[in-house]
């Protein structure tokens, strides 16, 4: 790897290239498995991936059917985190419909609500809620105690100033959102979407590749060949390094289209981050090759490495959800890394003075892989 | 090219001298199975040796083993004076595996060009090789089509030829004619002969006993070593055991009359008859046995399969 390349190994290197792009570009289903499905994929996740709550399934029980009761219905319902699926006559009922799935929440106001307000005994509203979905359940429930008791906070002060006394001052916090200001999920988690398939497809694709040339027999040819094994191996890789590269762009285009994602950085810099990116993804699948014999090992190798990789990367759950033990291990975990490029010099326009350690460590872990793989890779067959 | 043949020479004064191939004591075990028992053998430069033997004799694992292509448990194998997986052998030998080795989904011409690249022949050197080597296998029509797309018989070519390319001072071939036509495999055997002629080292591998015939000397393999060894009319001339033809009898009773018999080497049916070979001095009293059965015996000259049955049998009794 070090030192200059002999001119012999240029050669060499162009051939593994050229035979590699020739195989993969008339295979269509690769082709359509390298390119067209993570577009597909990034375009139906990113319309799925959504952890914004709104819309949610709300049951209205007015017993007391006053001029209050439905002021609060209609203001409660009107903001879009709760959407009305009708009325029950009474809270068994709207029990049974929550049980039934046909709602997530229900709002029961008892008779007598509106007399209990103005008579300033104080008013109890019921909110029954499915617990099944904790985010969901958490947002609803905080959805409806905002709007109470801000209408509490409300009517105290109409009725401090209603008896002529000046009111205690309001205490507000007024936070600003930057770089997502509508908090939006979809530039968030896009960034994600594409490092994960991008792990995906690039891993199995360069572990699937060693591994057919040992089955079909062709790596004994190969082998018998003055070629030296790190130069086929980069020849292999190599191909997959553009096709990653290209893909990017495309699901970057698609996001911003799409999505609304913010380009604010420089697209090189993601581009070269890219590239370190896949130095690691490809080197994982040709470490998982040189210990499998066939293209079956080479695939459930694959799925050992990506699954975990995924999960522990804090694309799915935040790594500080994670606990302490494990946190130490998303370090190693390329995905990590290069989501947080992704989302800095796209959303946050980060540039390289603020994300060099993160290429750094790309570059680390690539290199190590790459080499692990090299001295695992013997020119051998057994 | 010059310059680096120049090179080479220094790397390996013995260039020139001593054998092409030499196997001392190879031996590998592949769990339980023992493919190479000790196995040892030299080839001549410009010798055509065929190492002969029936299936799982550890031929493969031979040749393998002379590729540097697996690890040893035991034992030297050395190619040109040179350890089998030197790098500096990779240009000097060509290989000829058992299985497809080729791109299935590259055609003829790109497969070809492909390892004319990995071996760094400038173009016009590939051209001229190429050219002639696809007059010689007689693929020239076939240029564009894919690897997988070939018969037998002509994908055996294509691979020849892929191993031939750089121009190899030696040849491995392992089992190049299995699956192939009659005429074709007669062709495979033609070019063999004129690579040798051209100076260049073959070790051919065969199950085939006729085949064992062509090969200006054969080494006999059984159970991962080499039973016996020599030039085909050499080891004939001295064959101790004769060969006869059974003729006559009801089968079965007959096979069960030689099962019993110790002087009876090897029998194997030949069309209607069956053919047997017998120890020296030991057919007079195999025929009186065969007479009540109204079988008669009936010498033949012995050729190679009888040979090197009667030899396996006796090694395994």
């Amino acid at each position: 790897m070090t030192g200059p390349v002999r001119p012999s190994a240029r050669v060499q290197l162009a051939a593994i290239f050229r035979k590699e792009v020739q195989q993969t570009v008339r295979d269509r289903r690769i082709m359509f498995m390298l390119v067209v499905a993570p577009l597909i994929q990034t375009v139906v996740f990113g319309f799925a991936v959504d952890f914004e709550v709104d819309r949610v399934p709300t049951l209205v029980v007015d017993a007391d059917r006053s001029a209050t009761s439905r002021e609060d219905a209609r203001r409660l319902l009107a903001d879009g985190t709760l959407l009305s699926v009708g009325e029950e006559s009474s809270a068994e009922a709207a029990s049974a419909a929550l049980d039934a799935g046909r709602a997530s929440a229900a709002l029961v106001f008892e008779r007598r609500a509106e007399a209990d307000r103005l008579s300033g005994r104080g008013q109890e509203v019921q909110v029954l809620l499915d617990g099944t979905d904790p985010n969901r359940t958490t947002v609803t429930s905080g959805a409806v105690s905002r709007f109470f008791s801000e209408l509490g906070e409300r009517l105290a002060r109409e009725r401090i100033e209603a008896s002529g006394q000046t009111p205690p001052a309001q205490l507000r916090p007024i936070p600003r959102v930057a770089f997502n200001p509508g908090l939006a999920t979809a530039p968030y988690m896009v960034p994600g979407i594409a490092a994960m398939l991008l792990v995906i497809v690039t891993t199995f694709t360069s572990a699937m590749g060693l591994a057919r040339e040992r089955e079909m027999g062709t790596l004994e040819q190969v082998l018998v060949t003055p070629i030296r094994p790190v130069h086929l191996l980069v020849g292999k890789m190599a191909p997959f390094v553009v096709i990653g590269l290209v893909v990017v762009t495309l699901l970057v285009g698609v996001g911003t289209w799409l999505f609304a994602i913010p380009i604010r950085g420089n697209l090189g810099l993601l581009l070269v981050g890219t590239l370190l990116y896949l130095l690691t993804t490809l080197g994982a699948g040709l470490l998982i090759s040189t210990v499998s014999a066939n293209q079956q090992q080479a695939f459930l190798g694959g799925f050992l490495f990506t699954i975990p990789a995924v999960l522990l990367s804090g694309l799915m759950t935040p790594i500080l959800a994670m606990p302490g033990w494990l946190r130490p291990l998303t370090l190693l975990n390329p995905i990590r890394w290069y989501a947080e490029i992704m989302r800095g010099v796209l959303l946050r326009g980060a540039g390289f003075a603020d994300l060099w350690l993160q290429f750094v460590v790309l570059l680390v872990i690539g290199v190590a892989i790459v080499a692990a793989a090299t001295l695992r890779f013997q020119r051998r067959l057994g | 090219m010059q310059e680096l043949h120049a090179a080479r020479g220094e790397a390996a004064p013995e260039a020139g001298a001593g054998p092409a191939l030499s196997a001392r004591g190879l031996s590998r075990r592949f769990g339980e199975v023992t493919a190479l028992d000790g196995l040892s053998f030299e080839v001549g430069r410009g010798e055509l040796y065929g190492l002969v033997g029936p299936d799982g004799a550890g031929k493969t694992t031979a040749i393998r083993a002379l590729a540097g292509l697996i690890r040893l448990d035991g034992g030297e194998a050395r190619v040109l004076g040179l350890a089998a997986d030197d790098h500096a052998v990779r240009e000097r030998v060509g290989l000829m595996p058992q299985q497809f080795s080729l791109y299935r989904d590259l055609s003829v011409g790109e497969n070809l060009r492909f390892f004319s690249r990995v071996f760094v022949l400038p173009r016009e050197v590939y051209r001229r090789r190429a050219e002639r080597l696809l007059e010689i296998t007689r693929l020239a029509p076939f240029l564009d089509r894919r690897a997988d797309a070939l018969s037998g018989g002509m994908y055996k070519k294509l691979a020849l030829a892929c191993a031939l390319l750089h121009e190899p001072e030696v040849l491995l071939l392992d089992e190049p004619t299995n699956g192939v036509d009659p005429v074709s495999r007669r062709e495979l055997w033609a070019l063999l002969h004129e690579f040798v002629h051209g100076g260049m080292t073959v070790l051919v591998s065969t199950p085939y006993m006729d085949e064992a015939e062509r090969c200006g000397r054969v080494g006999l393999m059984n159970r991962g070593r080499l039973l016996l060894e020599g030039a085909p009319p050499a080891l004939i001339a001295g064959f101790r055991d004769e060969a006869y033809e059974v003729r006559g009898g009801e089968r079965d009773r007959v096979e069960a009359e030689l099962a019993r018999t110790p002087a009876v080497r090897a029998a194997s049916p030949a069309g209607e008859r069956l053919r047997i070979v017998v120890a020296r001095g030991a057919s007079a009293e195999l025929a009186r046995a065969l007479a009540p059965l109204g079988a008669t015996l009936a010498p033949v000259t012995p050729d190679f399969e009888d040979l090197f049955l009667s030899r396996i049998r006796e090694e395994e009794a």
